[in-house]
């Protein structure tokens, strides 16, 4: 007689339910900037960056397939436990200031399956939302071998053209992505760069090619 | 003690070999940035001066954040120096290899082992791994793992990275058979 197979019980926790759709491993990290170029912050710069690897769920499909519903279904959950765990980790949505995302596929999969992860409202929204942003967010993606560095970029959550928030976060991927996985990476700050003094649009003069002329004799 | 950064890492791993990991297993690691006591002294042959300064402080900032990342019960633990390129090694191991420094972490973590560690001289952005063992009986073959560490910009060469790192347990999916059944 076939035994009859037990369904497993009901997730208690999106972190459940993302392990149920592949997620491995869950890694966050945040950098505290205290001081920079000799001279001690007012305030330290804090920056996050949370890390989902998880298995691609496309694999071996080819560029015909639907990416929708793997996307409709995995997406969200990885904008809730990754905007959680910046929330936790900056003390507070209140606290940040500047927001990003990213995704690395591994060597057996399409750019496009990172991509759809991360560029698609059921990942972006959720992310928008929980932090209280309305940017949109600024990415980085590519495929990559596992032991990788990718520095993910961050801009203002409201004001995508505040230039002192223009930032980048170096996360480094130990073991991930593995040729059948998938990184999703969301990163955020609490603040701008140390020291800026760039200027911003409303103090830049109009600058053209016309520069350029004279500089050569 | 000028601590330029400190960099902190939490693992939860869901899954390993394929097969769930239930509870998430939780490695930490806190990571500070200092800038070496002994910078631009030449050899120094009495290191005292630079540990009395720095070492036990160090201890008393890492420990308690080591803990609030672990947010649980510490089961193994260890530690990491590692020295930019102007540096000694010994200047790494003068600072983490005093127990004015690992005391502080012994203590929070109700801990009685000797803290296993990583020392080593490299560049900036250097990848290391840190050992860790359980925390009172450093024979336990199942709490035996390391954490893959890489701090982006650090250590400068005249700076030195000081690391904690505890684990909540041992390896995802550890099955070895205990030390004392191959006596």
């Amino acid at each position: 007689m076939q035994q009859k197979l037990e369904s497993p019980p009901s997730p208690t926790a999106f972190e459940e339910l993302a392990t149920r759709c592949g997620v491995r491993r869950i890694t966050t990290v945040r950098d505290e900037l205290r001081r920079e170029a000799g001279r001690t912050l007012e305030r330290p710069l804090r920056q996050a960056a949370a890390v989902a690897v998880l298995r691609n769920p496309w694999l071996g499909e080819g560029p015909e397939s639907d990416l929708g519903p793997a996307t409709e279904r995995i997406a969200p959950l990885l904008g809730k436990i990754l905007s959680d765990r910046l929330v936790e980790a900056l003390g507070g949505v209140g606290r940040i200031e500047a927001f990003g995302k990213a995704a690395l596929v591994g060597l057996d999969g399409e750019l496009e399956h990172a991509g759809a992860l991360i560029h698609t409202p059921y990942f972006g929204n959720i992310v928008r939302e929980l932090l209280e942003g309305t940017s949109v967010l600024c990415f980085a993606d590519g495929r990559a071998e596992p032991g990788t560095d990718l520095r993910v970029p961050l801009w203002h959550k409201t004001h995508a053209t505040s230039r002192k928030h223009y930032q980048t976060m170096e996360v480094h991927l130990p073991d991930a992505p593995r040729a059948d996985e998938i990184c999703v990476i969301a990163a955020a700050s609490d603040g701008p760069r140390p020291f800026p003094r760039i200027g911003d649009r409303s103090t830049d003069r109009p600058i053209t090619t016309e520069i350029l002329e004279g500089l050569l004799p | 003690m000028n601590i330029r950064k400190i960099t902190t890492l939490t693992e939860e791993i869901t899954s390993e070999g394929g097969r769930p990991v239930d509870p998430p297993a939780r490695v930490v690691v806190v990571a500070a940035v200092i800038e070496n006591p002994w910078k631009g002294q030449g050899f120094v042959e009495d290191l005292t001066e630079g540990i009395d300064a720095v070492a036990s402080d160090l201890g008393a900032e890492l420990a308690p954040r080591v803990m609030e990342a672990l947010g649980t019960e510490l089961e193994a633990y260890g530690k990491a120096a590692i020295v930019g390129l102007d540096g000694e090694v010994e200047h790494g191991s003068a600072l983490i290899h005093t127990l004015k420094f690992g005391n502080h972490f012994r203590d929070a973590a109700q801990a009685t082992t000797l803290l296993p560690a990583v020392e080593k001289r490299a560049a900036a952005g250097a990848v290391f791994d840190i050992p860790l063992k359980h925390f009172t009986d450093a024979t336990i073959r199942s709490h035996h793992q390391t954490l893959e560490v890489r701090v982006a910009d650090a250590p400068h060469p005249d700076e030195i990275l000081v690391a904690l790192a505890a684990a909540a347990q041992g390896r995802p999916q550890q099955r070895l058979a205990p030390l004392s059944t191959e006596a």
